[in-house]
């Protein structure tokens, strides 16, 4: 059996690895994707924890995890379609007509 | 195998919502095409009447005892007034809608079905005490929101609000997920309730406390997660940002203060303690940023992130009497800033292809234009300073009184020299509008439609009388 | 609320807002000064019927409670003894006579100008009336709002400025006065001022209350060195805005100090009555140098003021009973006095759009009724035995001589220099020769304009020749302060 702690520390660093991507790239695809690693470490937490205490709990918020952050790709992708066509590019630091 | 049996009379004021933003989605195809009138105003009438309706069935439901579906959704005093407060948001967002999307939009229905979409969401949240059924509740009207606040597809600015709020969105969605995970590793339950019964205390709880801080406080937008919110409230569409700022405060405090309540075993001092200067970051970054905008709307997100900022107060006197506070401060709260953001949009020169924003000198002598309007402006502008006896005021008033009873007397006084900052810059707007002359490229004769007029007069109204009207009645809200 | 008595103080305070809303009755500029003048005459009526039934023992009367918030225990709460009894009065004669003043020269947006003067009648005697610490704060801060809009609509020059600084100083003065009244909320479960004074309270809090409510009460006043938003917010103010700024606003500082820093802080204040007197002296000698050398009439009597009021502040510090009572009636005749300087001052802007000294001269010749006037306004506010100064300003250094006689030289002091700089105003404005030829044609005091000034001019006169009839509503309320506070301070 391997210990829960070691998928939580996986998962803590899959977590931190896509935080910091989300904060230090520049392409507006590779952010999401960050996100994405950060949701799907949330995944792997909840999918051990549910083992460790036994109940169905968590692998049902993975579930409903999936299914949000599959919504929120469809809304995202079409965010980013929408800007691209008016100025063709997806490096955010670009896209700065508003400033800080 | 037998289905639980689900009480829904719990959640009939959601469900409408719910109900007639399908309605609306559908309206559109169903509508014989010869009416064409009524088919324009029909996504309008439909959501309004939806919102009505919920707004009823909340009030007329009789005692909401704090019944449970299923230990997920529970119908208690909180999420009455959560539900008031956000119908109230999104009536009032709603009339501002009625005259200004068809400026920028013709996809009527969608507009109002996304809309609906973010108040069932806000519903949803407020009652929420189950960590799935809050997740998912955020999402939808986060959701809901992204897309709504890049809905003016003619500008650019827009897009790229909605690309801000949606990526930083989603990161902090998932800060707040890790927290809820960790809850989950603390307890073994998902479940409020049994969150707090284990009362397990250690790290995980904290860490998990202190990673849905974060993902709740970029929904309130605190400092430091605040980043994203004067560029989407300036790139939304005005209507949305009204109600946005509003609705989404009231939903995401609702949802603090039950996490909170749950998370017993942590100690009070350490959150209270990081809330608390939270709380006085974001009070004094958003009036101190406000002070520097030439952009009115700009001016006005800064303005809620101040605001964000006094109704932590509430919150970090963790009591009652402070959440109390924080729900009067709230319907205050929605009165004037939404009443604020009307006028914005009624100043704004609407264009198909580009929204001229309305800066600050805009509202330049307006009351020789409109003199109403400019009163009621006037009205908006004092009472989000704090100056009684308008309904800011009294909102103060509790909320510092709330932090002085629990010994965080020292936030008040730093709540009270901020609302004396930010006199200063909601001064300025109305010296403009009374003391000089208009701009040469102002409309001599505002347009005035029906809708957003009846938004102004029943923000006004609201921000003149709710404090003196209202005080009697709040109290005991909060458990 | 004890309905068996007749609510009178509620009748004075809502009565002006009840006229302002019915202004919105009428379009044409003539009923709306008419209904504006009767409904501060009836407010004034209304307020002498205080005086027949009044027993002088200092006690608060014709309270009334009205218990109306949930959560925090604040309430409706008017009351009113011998200390605010003239300043109420001061108000609501102020009233009628200011919209009578404004009779001719208010003529754009004439209804939201009688719509501000009234309900800044009403918020001033809320701050007057109320017992209630919250309710207080509320008046308080309200009173801003309408006194901005005055300055800044109907204003001269930097109307702007001058209102913002007055705006923004006096709130940022006031602010912190919010958070302690909570704190004594805490401490003692009450926020009425009648359960505080008794309550006693510990030397943290009372250090703290004192300073936070000495601060919003010393820029009010104003005292050096808080007062620099005074001379402009004088200056540009409509001369309606300057009498009610000068004649009342004032006075709700000095009413403050004698309300609620005394009572409630009894120790503290012992600690800082020095510090009150010095500067109360400063302002009196500042105030007058100052008022000597300008050029603008209406900045000469804006820098009295803070002279005046310097003087009433020594008799707040001397903390007996001569500098107190002196005090409240000082306070009552620097608003008769003053008030009057800035309606004349007004009376010639009308007429020549100017108010430096050195565009006038000789108008004795010209206008014999308005100097006459004049020199009987200038001996009252100078301090003329027979006038209403002379009783103030005797009484004020009275007490000040029993604590310190240093405090009474320099007071005297600045009743010489008052004397100097206001008989330069008369010889810079009447006498001479009528050389300039704008002064040449102008008119005399019409009767509106005698009507006006007459009311207070006879109250200078009442004042100075029967002034036990006024110190005898005062005496008992003070001796009552003195004795429940006298023994801390070690009086």
């Amino acid at each position: 059996m391997v210990p829960t702690h070691y998928y939580l520390i996986l998962a803590a660093i899959i977590f931190s690895m896509g935080a910091l991507g989300v904060l230090v790239r520049r392409n507006a695809l590779i952010i999401f994707m960050c996100v994405e690693m950060m949701l799907n470490a949330v995944n792997l937490t909840l999918v051990a924890l549910a083992n460790q205490w036994g109940n169905l709990s968590g692998q049902v918020f993975v579930f409903i995890v999936m299914a949000v952050a599959a919504a929120e790709v469809a809304i995202g992708l079409a965010i980013v379609m929408a800007i691209v066509r008016h100025k063709d590019t997806i490096n955010v630091e670009e896209i700065n007509l508003l400033k800080w | 195998m037998s289905l639980p049996t689900l009480d829904f009379s719990l959640i009939l004021p959601e469900l409408v919502v719910l109900i007639t933003a399908l309605l609306v989605l559908i309206a559109d195809l169903l509508w014989p095409r010869a009416a064409s009138r009524g088919r324009e105003q029909a996504p309008a009438v439909l959501a309004l009447a939806g919102l009505i309706l919920a707004g009823l069935l909340t009030l007329l439901a009789g005692e909401w005892s704090g019944a449970t579906l299923q230990g997920m959704l529970v119908a208690d005093a909180l999420a009455r007034y959560l539900n008031l407060v956000v119908l109230l948001a999104a009536a009032l967002g709603l009339l501002l809608s009625w005259s200004y999307l068809p400026h920028f939009s013709t996809q009527r229905s969608e507009y109002y079905a996304l809309y609906l979409l973010a108040v069932a969401g806000m519903l949803f949240l407020g009652k929420s005490i189950e960590l799935i059924t809050l997740f998912v509740s955020l999402e939808i009207l986060s959701i809901a929101l992204y897309v709504l606040t890049g809905f003016h597809r003619g500008q650019l600015a827009g897009g790229e609000a909605a690309l801000k709020y949606f990526l930083l969105g989603a990161f902090s969605s998932g800060f707040l997920l890790y927290g809820a995970a960790l809850f989950y590793a603390a307890t073994g339950a998902t479940r409020l309730a049994d969150i707090a019964a284990q009362n397990a205390g250690g790290f995980y709880m904290l860490a998990g406390l202190a990673l849905f801080l974060v993902g709740l406080g970029f929904k309130l937008a605190v400092a430091p997660f605040h980043m994203w919110a004067p560029d989407a409230y300036q790139g939304a569409p005005t209507p949305v940002t009204a109600f946005m700022s509003v609705g989404t405060k009231a939903a995401a405090l609702v949802a603090l203060f039950r996490v909170v309540q749950a998370a017993g075993s942590v100690p009070v001092g350490v959150w209270a303690t990081a809330l608390a200067f939270l709380s006085l970051l974001t009070m004094t970054l958003g009036n101190l940023a406000a002070l520097r905008q030439s952009s009115l709307k700009r001016m006005l997100a800064y303005s809620s992130i101040a605001h964000a900022g006094y109704l932590l107060v509430g919150v970090v006197a963790g009591t009652a009497a402070g959440f109390d506070a924080v729900l009067f401060y709230l319907f205050a709260y929605a009165f004037m800033n939404i009443g604020a953001f009307a006028i914005a949009s009624l100043l704004e020169r609407p264009g198909f292809y580009a929204v001229q924003d309305a800066g600050i000198h805009a509202a330049d002598g307006l009351f020789g234009r409109r003199p109403w309007l400019a009163v009621a402006m006037a009205m908006f502008m004092l009472s989000l300073a704090g100056i009684p006896p308008l309904a800011g005021f009294f909102g103060k008033l509790y909320l510092f009184a709330a932090a002085v009873e629990s010994g965080w007397a020292w936030l008040a006084v730093a709540g009270v020299l901020n609302s004396v900052i930010s006199a200063y810059y909601y001064l300025r707007v109305v010296v403009g509008m009374f003391m000089a002359e208009p701009s040469a490229s102002a409309h001599l004769r505002l347009p005035l439609p029906a809708s957003a007029t009846l938004a102004v007069a029943l923000t006004a109204l609201g921000t003149l009388l709710f404090g003196l009207l209202a005080t009697p009645w709040f109290q005991g809200i909060s458990r | 609320m004890d309905l068996t008595t007749f609510p009178l103080l509620s009748l004075i305070l809502w009565l002006p807002v009840l006229g302002a809303l019915a202004l919105f009755l009428f379009a044409d500029a003539r009923s709306i000064r008419v209904t504006a003048l009767v409904v501060t005459l009836l407010d004034f009526a209304a307020s002498l019927l205080l005086l027949p039934r009044w027993t002088p023992d200092g006690s608060m009367h014709y309270q009334e409670v009205l218990a109306w918030a949930a959560g925090l225990d604040f309430r409706y709460h008017l009351g009113v003894d011998g200390i605010s009894l003239w300043l109420v009065l001061l108000t609501t004669l102020l009233g009628p006579i200011v919209v009578l003043f404004s009779w001719r020269n208010v003529t754009e947006n004439v209804r939201s100008f009688f719509f501000l003067l009234l309900i800044q009648q009403a918020g001033m005697l809320g701050v007057f009336l109320s017992l209630d610490l919250i309710l207080f704060f509320i008046f308080w801060e309200f009173t801003l709002i309408p006194m901005y809009f005055l300055i800044g609509q109907w204003g001269s020059g930097r109307r702007v400025y001058a209102a913002t600084k007055f705006f923004l100083y006096t709130m940022a003065g006031s602010a912190l006065m919010l958070v302690v009244i909570l704190l004594l909320y805490f401490q003692t479960g009450s926020f009425n001022w009648l359960t505080l004074k008794e309550a006693g309270l510990d030397r943290t809090l009372q250090f703290w209350g004192f300073l936070t409510f000495a601060l919003a009460f010393a820029i009010k006043v104003p005292m050096f060195p808080f007062h620099t938003w005074l001379p402009d917010a004088h200056v540009e103010a409509p001369t309606a805005g300057s009498v009610i700024l000068a004649g009342v606003l004032l006075k709700m500082g000095v009413y403050g100090f004698l309300r609620f820093c005394l009572p409630l802080f009894p120790q503290a204040t012992a600690i800082f009555l020095p510090w009150i007197a010095g500067l109360a002296i400063v302002g009196i000698l500042y105030g007058s140098l100052t008022a000597l050398v300008q050029k603008d009439v209406k900045s000469l009597v804006a820098y009295s003021s803070i002279a005046h009021l310097g003087f009433v502040m020594l008799g707040v510090a001397s903390m007996n009973e001569q500098g107190l009572s002196g005090a409240v009636l000082q306070s009552v005749n620097h608003g008769l006095s003053t008030g009057a300087l800035f309606l004349m001052v007004g009376m010639i802007y009308d007429r020549r759009h100017t108010r430096l000294l050195a565009e006038f001269g000789g108008l004795w010749r010209q206008m014999p009724v308005y100097s006459a006037l004049f020199m009987v306004v200038v001996m009252a506010s100078v301090g003329l035995p027979g006038l209403n100064g002379f009783v103030g300003e005797f009484t004020i250094l009275l007490g000040a001589f029993r604590v310190n006689p240093l405090w009474a030289a320099l007071g005297t002091l600045g009743v010489i220099l008052a004397a100097w700089y206001l008989l330069a105003a008369v010889r810079g404005l009447l006498h001479g020769p009528l050389d300039n030829p704008a002064n040449q044609h102008l008119a005399d005091l019409d009767r509106r304009e005698v009507l006006v000034l007459a009311p207070l001019v006879l109250l200078f006169f009442l004042i100075g020749l029967f002034p036990a009839l006024f110190f005898d509503k005062i005496t008992p309320a003070v001796e009552l302060l003195l004795r429940d506070v006298g023994p801390v301070i070690g009086r």
